[in-house]
């Protein structure tokens, strides 16, 4: 019985062969790039030196994750890091939302067509070349100050200047992503049922009211999974953009969790397993926040996007 | 007064109207930091120097460019050619091992479920920056462009969506095929990559887009300066411009071409690394948001 039993299981494995040899590179893949360097977290909990390896390290327990509660430029980080994705949510967030109604609302489709063009593009584009078109533009010697010189305002840096830098970020940001993002909102509309725009036009709702009672609550569903995804990612601020747009003037304002593991670990001596607590302190984070959004969204609105 | 010709004219709604005018706003607000850009390539200093801003270029030069591709030891041919070979072997060994695994993970096969996991694992969860570093020095792989290769190769999400393509196709047809002799090789080579082809073309594109832009392993794993793609090159030949800046260090240096200056080449550089996904965008533009889409019913 236990024999046939093994057999039969043999048998479906040998049945089943090709779809292996199909897998099998992924797998490689996957063992090398993504399993392989896991055991590297055990450093986070080591005093990790090159000559004895990982596994040969002494153990130390916590110390490396006390450390970042004592080390002010970590702390700093993880300060900038929660205002300036709390600033997003608030500032970026709604914006492709409002946009993809606009383009709904916008007659012409030859139009609508070539607008999307241009609002989907520059999310093609590297933060490397993005940083540089706005720096060419914003920068002292910018169009944007060559304006305000005509207008009789004074020049501003606003690449180097401490309040307007963050905003800058936002601002950016949201000219890179905002349509692209757009398209999914985009999507759920068109979705969204005909009849119940003529039922509330036979109810004589002006296109306002539409928009209010028929277009955001077809798209909720959306907008709850997009807001999970980006309470989820909350300790990510934005390295590329960051990292691309960042100089010695703003700094400690703009210096997040990512830009600080980078430059404590290529800027100055090395630490590897306070790097990599820090990197694991932020994953752990994530996780959770990601946990608590979609429990939280559930509880209000009945729906999360983990069933 | 009641001309029923006039009444079919389509009639402007306030929203219709506020949003033609914040789009059209928008619009400009993308394309005009663009249009700046190319406007400064193509001047020349003295143009650039007399009047900073100008719709178009005041005196037309290609000379930034010229210093660019061919003054500049070549650099950038050597960073163009980097990035297109990266791109097209990454791209098609990215997407040959994603479309086997996909196609293997749409079928039922003993140990399936734990593979899976293993994989949906390591959305959440990774080894992070130095234990790749290390194991990347470890495989004697530092400074060379097949790392660059082999770590765009792969993306979890696109094989999930793939997975669900191959499995939204009928299995009637593969079992015919089984019955008629073909195996699962046969079947995946001959029936089901022709069907998803449009799919495998769509995460072609994004896995190409994904290698023209990859500018963070480059940077950390590229450390001779022999070696370079066109992001880093970038990067690489702002900073050096900006610094000369600080001590006028082109203007005095009395170069062969005078009519380069540093924020045109800034510029021209920026222009060119971007010029290929320029080109192409507007046409494929219809594919990358399917992509996009067929991800975002799935979740």
């Amino acid at each position: 019985m236990e024999a046939t039993k093994k057999k039969s299981k043999l048998l479906e494995i040998w049945k089943a062969r090709y779809l292996y040899i199909l897998l099998l590179p992924l797998l490689v893949w996957l063992a090398v790039f993504c399993y392989a360097p896991m055991y590297g977290v055990l450093m986070a909990f080591k005093n990790y030196s090159a000559k004895l390896g990982v596994l040969g390290s002494p153990w130390v327990g916590l110390q490396h994750f006390k450390r970042i509660f004592i080390t002010p430029d970590a702390m700093r980080s993880i300060n900038n890091t929660i205002v300036i994705s709390a600033s997003r949510l608030l500032f970026e967030f709604p914006m492709p939302i409002i946009m993809a109604i606009m383009i709904t609302e916008m007659p012409g489709n030859r139009t609508k067509k070539i607008y999307q063009t241009i609002f989907t593009f520059p999310h093609f584009l590297s933060w490397v070349v993005v940083a540089n078109i706005v720096t060419n533009f914003m920068a002292q010697g910018g169009a944007i100050n060559i304006l305000l010189d005509n207008l009789g305002f004074e020049k501003i840096n606003f690449l180097t200047t401490k309040p307007l830098f963050r905003p800058l970020l936002y601002i950016t940001s949201n000219w890179k992503e905002m349509g692209w993002s757009a398209i999914i909102y985009m999507a759920a509309i068109a979705g969204i049922d005909t009849t119940l725009y003529e039922a509330a036009k036979v109810d004589g709702a002006t296109r306002l009211k539409q928009i209010w009672h028929v277009t955001l609550p077809g798209i909720l569903s959306t907008i709850v999974i997009m807001f999970i995804l980006q309470v989820g990612g909350m300790m990510n601020a934005g390295f590329d953009q960051v990292f691309n747009l960042r100089n010695s003037a703003v700094k400690d304002i703009s210096q997040i969790l990512d830009t600080y593991v980078y430059d404590i670990t290529f800027l100055s001596t090395p630490n590897y397993g306070f790097s990599t607590a820090v990197g694991l302190f932020k994953s752990v984070i994530n996780f959770f926040l990601l946990f608590l959004a979609n429990t939280v969204t559930k509880k209000i609105s009945g729906q999360g996007m983990f069933a | 007064m009641k001309n029923p010709k006039i009444k079919k004219r389509h009639k402007w709604q306030g929203t219709e109207i506020f949003s033609v005018i914040v789009l059209t706003i928008i619009a400009i607000l993308i394309v005009v930091p663009f249009w700046n850009a190319v406007v400064i390539s193509l001047e020349t200093s003295a143009a650039f120097s007399r009047k900073p801003f100008s719709w178009l270029p005041g005196e037309f030069t290609l000379a930034n460019y010229d210093y660019l591709l061919f003054q500049n030891s070549g650099a950038m041919i050597t960073a163009y050619k980097a990035t297109i070979g990266i791109t097209v072997v990454g791209t098609f060994l990215g997407m040959l091992v994603s479309v086997m695994g996909a196609y293997a993970f749409s079928r039922k096969f003993p140990g399936k479920k734990f593979f899976f996991m293993a994989m949906l694992f390591t959305m959440f969860f990774g080894g992070g920056l130095i234990p790749t570093y290390l194991l990347i020095k470890g495989m004697g792989l530092l400074d060379t462009y097949t790392i660059l290769v082999l770590l765009g190769m792969i993306s979890t999400y696109n094989i999930i969506i793939m997975k669900n393509g191959f499995e939204s196709t009928p299995m009637d047809l593969q079992e015919a095929a089984m019955i008629d002799g073909a195996n699962d090789l046969t079947v995946f080579a001959k029936i089901m990559l022709p069907l998803q082809k449009p799919l495998i073309a769509t995460f072609s594109l994004f896995t190409a887009v994904g290698y023209w832009n990859s500018w963070y392993w480059p940077m950390l794993l590229l450390s001779s300066g022999d070696k370079t793609v066109l992001q880093l090159f970038l990067r690489s030949i702002v900073n050096a411009l900006t610094s000369q800046e600080g001590t006028k260090n082109m203007a005095a240096s009395g170069q062969a071409f005078q009519n380069t200056f540093s924020q045109g080449v800034k510029m021209a550089a920026v222009f060119a690394v971007m010029l290929p996904i320029m080109v192409v965008y507007p046409f494929l533009q219809k594919y990358f948001v399917k992509g996009m889409l067929v991800g975002a019913v799935k979740m």
